[in-house]
């Protein structure tokens, strides 16, 4: 069974103020980092992702699951997103990101897109519907005892986001999860275009805020 | 549009979130602030990241990265 990674925050500042934390796994000595493992699959090294796979592959899947909710789906989808690392490597950039960044905003589009492809759309906002309607935390349905007294990054992340009004983290949910524009999400909710924009952003606001607060409690 | 519209703007960029009209609005301020635009806009995308790592991670099984694996080599040696 892999371990999976401690991760920890970093950051930095620039002209434009702080910069948000850099999500990194805390590593073993010896132990290469994303950026080495990138380019080793940039230079076709099947090892480099296999160790990436290891890695991340349980929040990667976590990410595809949450935008399809199908096991079986998410188990094809999270293959050929891996598959689509291993053949797009050479586009990544360090400049333009961490590889972790790059590889949920390329399983995010393929699992919306998978999502559109099948047509399931309509189906999986149904059990959307039903599973907000049994719990309007969104970010919160899974957790469990176990997790809450688990201080690590990821309970941090969802504390910035617990911290939203529900009706944000519904609104962010539903684009960044779902894919859905405004639009969409005024006619899912029944609200008008102008709130959602503002809740949107008020909510996105305070997450890019909370998140580069995080690493002072690191 | 000021510089702490465009945030704004790009926060919803990065999540797709962008109607029409303001995709257009924002490509304008885009060019307009120049560097600072790309350094906030890679800056956003690491909500992403936090987004992903919110959730808890899923498992899955041996099986599928076995077959992952062996695609990639084949793919691998069909190149060379």
């Amino acid at each position: 069974m892999p371990r999976r990674p401690k991760i920890s925050l970093e950051t930095d500042h620039d002209e434009t103020g702080p910069r948000l934390p850099a999500v990194s796994p805390q590593l073993e000595p010896g132990e290469p980092t994303d950026l080495e493992l990138m380019h080793g699959i940039q230079a076709e090294n099947p090892e480099a992702l296999s160790k990436l796979y290891d890695r991340y592959n349980g929040i990667i899947k976590a990410l595809i699951l949450r935008v399809v909710h199908n096991e079986a789906e998410a188990d094809d989808l999270l293959q050929e997103i891996f598959m689509e690392i291993w053949n797009q490597a050479k586009n990544f950039s360090a400049q333009k990101g961490k590889p972790l960044g790059w590889m949920v905003t390329l399983a995010r589009r393929r699992a919306i897109d998978g999502l559109r492809k099948k047509q399931a759309y309509a189906r999986a906002g149904e059990r959307l519907q039903q599973e907000t309607e049994q719990q309007p935390d969104a970010w919160v349905h899974n957790l469990t005892e176990e997790e809450i007294n688990f201080t690590d990054t990821r309970t941090l992340i969802r504390k910035v986001i617990r911290s939203l009004p529900p009706a944000q983290q519904q609104a962010i949910d539903l684009a960044f999860f779902r894919g859905m524009s405004q639009r969409e999400i005024a006619a899912h909710t029944n609200t008008p275009l102008g709130t959602v924009k503002t809740r949107l952003e008020l909510g996105l606001k305070k997450i890019y805020d909370g998140l580069k607060e995080l690493r002072d409690e690191l | 549009m000021s510089f702490e519209e465009f945030q704004d703007r790009a926060r919803l960029y990065v999540i797709g979130a962008l109607e029409d009209g303001e995709s257009r609005e924002f490509e304008q301020a885009r060019r307009h602030f120049g560097h600072k635009a790309e350094d906030f806009i890679t800056e956003c995308y690491r909500l992403h990241e936090a987004f992903a790592l919110s959730l808890r991670p899923a498992k899955s099984s041996e099986a599928l990265k076995e077959r992952l694996m062996k695609m990639v080599r084949e793919r691998k040696e069909q190149k060379e």
